[in-house]
């Protein structure tokens, strides 16, 4: 289980997150989303103890990181950092010397479900492959705790697929994990659980099917011009509203059917309630305009 | 695995919901019948690439609506009394599409008169009324 309390990292004068609580329970699939720069890779550096929080403090099972938790933690980072010159094979002899529960069985069963040659040295491996051996190590030592940024960078979509089956595997078997992803559609199917960063601030927290169930769009279709709604906007439950000739459309996070009921008050054509994806739901917690195609860019 | 269930991820509606629809259609149509076994927890899950806690939850939900019962080391089983309360929420999405329909047809400016003259014919197509003649011999 992972318990991030308060935690805050500042480089300098720049402040990478900013008072982050976070839990992650054992047995649970937590995706941290956020753009470019959201603070996912500093988290996850703090976490691992490999820079010092400025504040805040981070506990896992309930106490400061320690040696032996590390026994059963498995790292995949984002940017790659193996041996270059060592073969696949090297590599995961190196890893079964350093981990005590490390499962030689299954890394080579990995090894083979992953295509990869043993005798291949690393620097002969491409971006996917490398991506790949990075996962056989880090599933080979049953760990009990994941943390994997971008786990499936360069992977097909078939490979893909398996990694998010052994990330399954693993939450069945009680393991805690958390990873980042920009492909959203793997944190739906994987994840129970998401934690949405922005600018080092956490925007968003809960679990996928809850989000799903409380972020809505309230669709209003008026006859004529949309009226004046009192309070609609400063509802606490609204996000943000829009109107467009006779369109009224309210982000919602909670109570999308009262405020449809409100809306039917006002006597319009028709009042819909649409239901959100993931990556609705995230677009609209970052706020992320819409970046249209300049015509110079258009074909 | 009898019944093989099918969920859309990227959909808005919580997949929970999507799947314990699927396993009581399932079970209201017959296709998972009486005593038969679900699969475990962490097979479902793989076999649909989902999240275990996910389905873990579409479990206890069927438990605890009379669907399925799970017995601990054993698994989980659809109830002897399963079905009937299947049906009933199978219905119940009857209901819920069929309002939903005439919700969108209204939007789209039909008054109730065309409405109806819609659903009558629509109704004749699926359930065509007897031919008189042959009624007649009967």
């Amino acid at each position: 289980m992972i318990s991030i309390h308060g935690f805050s990292k500042q480089y300098g004068d720049v402040s990478a997150v900013s008072d982050l609580s976070l839990e992650v329970e054992r047995g649970s699939i937590c995706g941290l989303l956020g753009p470019n720069g959201a603070g996912k890779t500093t988290t996850f550096k703090c976490l691992l103890g490999f820079a010092r929080p400025t504040s805040g403090t981070i506990l896992i099972d309930g106490k400061p990181l320690e040696p032996a938790t590390f026994e059963r933690l498995s790292y995949v980072p984002e940017r790659m950092a193996l041996y270059e010159w060592m073969r696949v094979r090297d590599l995961i002899e190196l890893q079964r010397r350093s981990f005590k529960h490390f499962d030689a069985r299954r890394a080579s069963d990995l090894i083979a479900l992953f295509r990869l040659d043993p005798q291949k040295r690393v620097k002969r491996l491409s971006k996917g492959q490398q991506t790949a051996v990075a996962i056989v190590l880090a599933f080979s030592i049953a760990p009990s705790l994941l943390i994997l940024d971008e786990p499936a960078s360069g992977l097909d979509p078939i490979f893909q697929r398996v990694v998010i089956d052994l990330m399954i595997d693993a939450a069945a078997n009680g393991a805690t994990i958390l990873f980042s992803s920009h492909q959203i559609t793997q944190v739906e199917r994987a994840a129970d659980h998401v934690a949405i960063l922005r600018g080092g601030k956490l925007v968003l927290d809960g679990h996928v099917d809850a989000l799903k169930s409380s972020e809505k769009i309230v669709e209003a279709i008026f006859d004529h011009a949309v009226p004046p709604v009192d309070g609609l906007a400063t509802d606490i439950r609204v996000r943000r509203v829009e109107r467009s000739g006779r369109i009224l459309r309210a982000y919602v996070h909670a109570g999308s059917d009262d405020i449809a009921r409100r809306l039917e008050e006002l006597g319009p054509r028709s009042v819909t309630v649409l239901d959100l994806n993931l990556e609705d739901i995230f677009l609209n917690a970052v706020e992320a305009e819409h970046i249209a195609l300049p015509q110079g860019v258009l074909q | 695995m009898p019944a093989v269930f099918t969920v859309d991820p990227r959909s808005g509606v919580p997949l929970y919901l999507q799947l314990i629809e699927q396993v009581k259609r399932a079970v209201a149509l017959g296709a998972l019948g009486a005593g038969e076994q679900l699969p475990t927890v962490k097979a479902l899950a793989l076999d649909l690439t989902i999240n275990p806690n996910t389905v873990a939850r579409v479990y206890r939900e069927l438990e605890r609506e009379g669907v399925i019962e799970t017995s601990p080391g054993r698994g989980s089983f659809v109830r002897q009394d399963g079905m009937p309360s299947a049906r009933r929420s199978v219905d119940d999405v009857a209901e819920r599409a069929l309002a939903e329909a005439i919700r969108e047809a209204r939007s789209l400016g039909l008054g109730r008169a065309a409405l109806e003259a819609l659903v009558a014919r629509l109704i004749d197509r699926w359930f065509p009324p007897a031919d008189p003649q042959e009624s007649s011999t009967l």
